[in-house]
This record gives structure tokens, sequence and C-alpha cells, in this order.
């Protein structure tokens, strides 16, 4: 019974670190704040008033929140067909027995997807900008553009998701790559004796067979770019008049710089429960398949 | 089929370069005087007396002393230039005022002179700054009566001295040692030369900047972050790998729970938190709530489990504790997961923006990340600047990054195979 009793002991001992941290850094914060999203909580003075659902129904009544949203849904929409089509065809470009070099691509085009999305939007910022690289480059072609991109609303969220489809395609490619890895070479050997034309081969093993990866690629993809903040904060600050707004950006004005952290709060849980389900239909669509 | 093939890799590699351009963009740029990459300053005129207005002139340029001047239509390289006249003047001159300049990234400042009046030898030029302190640079003059270009080179300037950022006038005189009693030359083209490529962007960014303060912070903070994780996560790892409790699937499942979770909804309580427990702007408010991650503890755990156990069994029966047999068998054994982890929680620390950014407020403790997106909120934009500031705080990781390749990229394929 002593031995039983210690053995728990030091179990808990090896596990302390994380209980702790567990309940102050995610468990206390989970639950305060469904707390402060129901009341008018500031954050700069303790006072606090039981609002019940009213943030969450002023939200959507909330114009700059509601084009947030739709912003944040064409950043989604928009940039994860093309991420993951282009990483696909990436990753079975470097996987391809023709091409030599692997290791060389294979680092080559994840480099961006290690650099922090402030550096990669301040670079970007600079091709975007009046006199930058991209308006130079459509001179040469005699097309003559005079404003930076991210300076008029109608092609600021547009520039931003170029550049998030660049930053994210190597990230993505390197998971793409090992879920190819793993599929046998016999298959494509016998579908070649079968006479199978090369895309062939690509839709019908290649792509059954990497789907639970692929299912796992959109799913994190799509939760990430529902959180997008630094390259917003960093290139545009929201504007020009909210049109690259999003979810995580007005969450961070409202809640830090006009400090309604009850308000902020309960934007904070519409993005959990888009997250949440977003997840429940990757489980189960994988659970669909298998 | 080798046409193909050789085909195939011609292509890949354009891909690939066009792909790192906008790296490429970012380090060249860094190394531009002035300007944009498509639009180099590598050298400017102070004043060339082309667009010939006596009035603007008078703006720009003083005489010194006794003096006078007028366009004249004759020039070393173009149609018109300024000449100046004195009578019993020693130092016969002009000074040229306005704005004042930013001379820290110039290489040479050059100017055309002809001198009407024999036995006139020397001169100097005098650059003035801000604060009232002045150095002098002298030029040697050749024969009189014909057109020399006369090139001051910055290295004669003692930046110490002298701040070189804001240089309110260049003076450029004449030694009147015979006392003759009319002086009379000629000058044009005044024009500042750049270096091109410079290192000076780097050097102002990293220390007027606080560049480097960013960069110190973000050390401090990522490197504690890493050693934490590597005891804390660790031991959490081994637990949930090798020890027997209430609850444990649960308890890891709660784990990936808390990855899956937008950590954005925690943030606006532990703001609160670490305000009540007066951490704001510290680095203990950066660091204590990245101690133990879950990817840290999922990554280890996954490695620790596929250790041969009958090691650890060994040891237990030669006496060994709990602890011992972590410290001095599994923790060893482990190091190839435990440098994957390290280097990904390096490099995640070392990029994030959201929590630095809420959980500092002075300048002091910003990260290279805050540092970097808030600099180019408050300065006016100047590409040059901005483009070695990125290329400081990106630096480190595509350095790590080259040596380390192998490592990150399994922690990202370890980290997908959970799907």
């Amino acid at each position: 019974m002593k031995t039983k009793s210690k053995y728990n002991l030091t179990t808990l001992a090896f596990l302390l670190p994380w209980i702790i941290t567990f309940i102050i850094f995610s468990a206390y914060p989970i639950i305060y704040s469904i707390a402060i999203s129901f009341t008018d909580y500031s954050g700069l003075n303790p006072a606090m008033n039981f609002v019940g659902l009213k943030n969450y129904t002023a939200l959507f009544k909330d114009e700059i929140f509601l084009k947030a949203m739709k912003n944040t849904l064409i950043f989604v929409v928009g940039t994860i067909p093309f991420t993951t089509i282009i990483s696909i065809l990436l990753a079975v470009l470097i996987n391809s027995k023709m091409v030599k070099f692997k290791g060389l691509f294979k680092a080559g085009f994840f480099l961006p997807s290690v650099m922090s999305m402030v550096v990669i939007s301040t670079i970007w910022r600079y091709i975007y900008s009046a006199d930058g690289l991209l308006n130079h480059m459509l001179r040469m072609f005699g097309i003559e553009k005079s404003t930076g991109w991210l300076a008029s609303p109608n092609t600021a969220l547009l520039a931003i998701m170029i550049m998030d489809v660049w930053a994210a395609i190597g990230y993505y490619t390197i998971i793409f790559l090992s879920g190819l890895q793993s599929i046998p070479e016999e298959l494509y050997e016998s579908a070649a004796i079968d006479g199978a034309s090369s895309s062939d081969a690509f839709f019908k093993i290649t792509l059954p067979l990497i789907k639970p990866t692929l299912f796992f690629v959109i799913a994190i993809n799509t939760i990430r770019s529902f959180q997008i903040f630094a390259e917003i904060f960093t290139m545009t600050g929201g504007g020009p008049l909210n049109s690259t707004q999003t979810i995580v950006h007005y969450l961070y004005i409202t809640g830090f710089r006009q400090f309604k952290m009850g308000y902020a709060s309960a934007m904070a849980y519409i993005l959990v429960i888009i997250v949440l389900i977003i997840t429940l239909i990757q489980q189960r669509a994988l659970r669909s398949e298998y | 089929m080798n046409i193909k093939k050789t085909v195939l890799l011609i292509i890949s590699f354009c891909l690939l370069i066009i792909f790192l351009f906008p790296l490429v963009i970012m380090i060249y740029t860094s190394f531009i005087p002035q300007g944009t990459m498509t639009n180099i300053v590598k050298d400017y005129y102070l004043n060339d007396f082309e667009a010939g207005y006596m009035s603007v002139i008078k703006r720009t340029i003083t005489p010194l002393g006794n003096t006078d001047y007028s366009l004249v239509k004759e020039s070393p390289t173009s149609t018109q230039s300024l000449k100046i006249e004195s009578t019993g003047e020693r130092n016969p001159g002009i000074k040229m005022i306005g704005a004042t300049r930013d001379l820290r990234k110039v290489k040479t400042f050059n100017f055309w002179l002809k001198v009407e009046t024999p036995n006139i030898e020397n001169g100097y030029v005098r650059f003035e700054d801000v604060n009232g302190k002045f150095q002098d640079i002298p030029f040697k003059l050749g024969k009189t009566g014909q057109w020399e270009e006369i090139v001051i080179n910055k290295k004669a300037l003692d930046k110490d001295e002298l701040n070189l950022k804001y240089v309110t006038g260049i003076s450029v005189v004449l030694n009147n040692e015979e006392d003759a009693s009319n002086v009379a030359f000629l000058i044009d083209d005044i024009k500042i030369y750049n270096q091109y490529p410079t290192l000076m962007n780097y050097v102002i960014v990293w220390t007027e900047d606080m560049f480097g303060r960013y960069i110190i912070n973000s050390i401090i903070v990522s490197v504690t972050v890493v050693v934490a994780n590597l005891l804390f996560s660790s031991m959490v790892a081994y637990a949930f790998a090798r020890r027997e409790f209430k609850g444990k699937n649960f308890l890891f499942a709660l784990i990936l729970a808390t990855m899956m979770i937008p950590f954005q909804v925690t943030t606006i309580p532990i703001f609160i938190l670490m305000k009540n427990l007066n951490l704001l702007d510290t680095y203990w408010a950066l660091i204590l709530p990245q101690l133990v991650t879950p990817f840290g503890i999922f990554i280890l755990k996954q490695y620790i489990e596929q250790l041969p156990i009958e090691i650890e069994q060994a040891a237990v029966v030669d006496g060994a504790g709990p602890f011992a047999v972590f410290f001095r068998i599994v923790m060893p054994l482990s190091s190839p997961a435990l440098a994957v982890m390290a280097i990904n929680t390096f490099i995640t620390t070392w990029n994030d923006l959201f929590m630095p950014l809420i959980l500092t407020s002075s300048r002091e403790m910003r990260t290279a990340q805050v540092g970097l997106a808030l600099y180019q909120q408050l300065t006016q934009l100047q590409w040059p600047y901005l483009m070695s500031a990125t290329t400081i705080v990106g630096l480190p990781i595509m350095i790590a990054f080259l040596i380390f390749q192998k490592q990150i990229i399994s922690g990202i394929t370890a980290g997908s195979v959970k799907g």
C-alpha cells in the first residue's frame, strides 16, 4: 500500500509542471473568458456587470464584426484550395523519381514557412507598395498602376491572400511529402504494367491514398486561416475601410485598444465554436472514409 | 528520357528561384543606401545650378563674409555654374544651408571648382552639425583658371566628434593666404555619392532603433522557454509514456484538445492575470505560459514510447529510482526527440507576435517580432532600413533552419501523424 501511494506521488511529481500550467494558463482562462463574455468587463477597472447574451447579440449587429467575419471567410475559402492544390503538386514533383536534388527543393520551398508572419508581411508590404516591385513589373508589361496594392479596399485582401498562399505552401508540401512517401512503390509499378498513364496513377492511386493527409491539411489550414492576425496587423491594420479586418484582428482591437474585454471574449468564443465545427467535420469525414 | 529529366529539373529550379525571390529582395534592399530596389539612389546633387533661379539659390546658399555670387554660363559638365566674388576676404566661400542632411551613408562629397584668382592653393570644406560642432577637411587646388573636381572622402570625417545624422551646413571655403584684394571662383555640380552596397542600414537599425535590444529580448524569452520545455515537457511526456495512473487517456486527450483550441480565447484572461500579478511588461509574462507546451509533450511521448523498455527495467533492478531512470537514461536516449522539440519550440516562440504584443507595453521589453511590426507603424517608411530590420529579425531563423533542417521537418511531420 505504501509503495503504491509512493508510486502515485512520483507520477504526480512528473505530471506537476503540466498540471500547474494547464490549470493556470489553459483551464482557468478558458472558463474565465466564458464568464467575462457575459459581462461588460473593460479590463481597465474591476467593475463587472452581468449583461447576459448582450455581447453575443451585439456582435451580430456590429457591422465591423460582420465585415471581419465576411473577410475571414473570403480569406479561408479563397486561399485554401490554392494552397492545397499547389502543395500537392509540388510534393508530387519533388517526390517524383525524375527530380534530383530533392533535399534542396524540399528545403527551398519550405524556407518561407519557418519565417515569422511579421517578417514575411513586411517583405510583401514592400513588394506591394506604390513604388514597389509588383507595380514596377506591371509597368514593364505596360500596365500603369500608381497606387499601392494594400492602399485600395479592392485589392488589399486579395494581396494578403496571395502572400498567404506563398507563405503556407512549403509547410503543407512537407506534410504531403511524408504522406506520399508512405505509399508503397509497388502500387505504381503494377499500375504502369497495366498501362496506366501518370495522370491515372495520380488520380487513382496517389489521391485516394493521401486522403487522410488531405483532410488533415485542409482542417489545420482552415483553423489557422480563421486565426490570421500577424499579416493584418503588420500590413494594413485592418484597413483601408475595414476591407482587411479579420476576426482575430478585430478581437485585438476591441479587447486591447478599446478595452472592451467582455465583448472581445464573446468574439473569441465564436472563434472557438467555428474551430470546433471544423474539427468535428474533419473527424466525421475521416471516419466515413474508413 | 534524359531530356525530359533535364527540362523538369530546369523548371523546378526556375520555380524555386521565383519562389524564393521575396527573400532575395529583402536581403538585397538591406544593402541599398537610399531609395527602393528598382530605384537605387547611388548619388544625388546638392546643387547643379541648372535650374538657375537666384531666389531659390539664395534660400539654400549663403555667401561667407564680404562675398557675392551670381550664375554664369560656364560649366565643366553642363551649362551653368555659380560664380563667387569677394573683396578683402581672407576666407571667401559659400555655405549650403537649409535642410539638415544625413551623411552617415555618404562615401564622398564631390564638387567642381575653378579658381580665377592666382596664388590660391588651399581650401577646406566645413561640415557643421546640429550641435554647432564642426570639422574642416582641407583640400589642395591645382592650376589657376582650370576646372577640377574636388573629392572629399567621408573617412576624413570623425563620426565621434560630429553628429553625421544631422548635418546642418556644408561650406566650401578658400584660403586667401596672400591677401589678394579680389577673389573670384566658380563652383558647380555639388554632389553626394552614397556607399553602395552599404552596411550602415544594419548599424543604424541595430543601435538607433533598438533592434539589438529586441533581439536580446527574443533570445532571453525563447531560450528560457526551450530550456523549460526540455525539462518539464519531457517529464510530463515520460509520465504519459511509461507510468500508469488513473485518467491517463482522458488527460492526454485534454492535452491534444488544448492544441486545437484557438489560443486567442486564453489571451484576455492571461492578460488580466498578469496584470493582477504585476507581471505585465516583464519576461515572466512571456515565459510562464509557455513553460510546458502540448507540442513538446506530444513529440516526446511518442518517442519515449518506442524506446526499448528493457534498459529502464535493468536500471530499476540495479536500484535506480524513477528520477534517476528519467534523468540518467530516458533523457539521454531521447536526445534526438529533444532536439526536434527544442528547435521547433524555439522557432514558434521566436516567431510569435500576438502574446508578446499584448503582454508588453514598453519599448525596452518588445520582442523582435513586436519591434518589427511596430517599427513600421511609428516611423516613416524607408525601405532600406525596414528591410535591414526584417533581415535582422528573420536571419536567425534562416540560419537555424539551414543547420537544423532535418529536425524542423521531422517536427512538422511528427505533429501531423495524429491526424
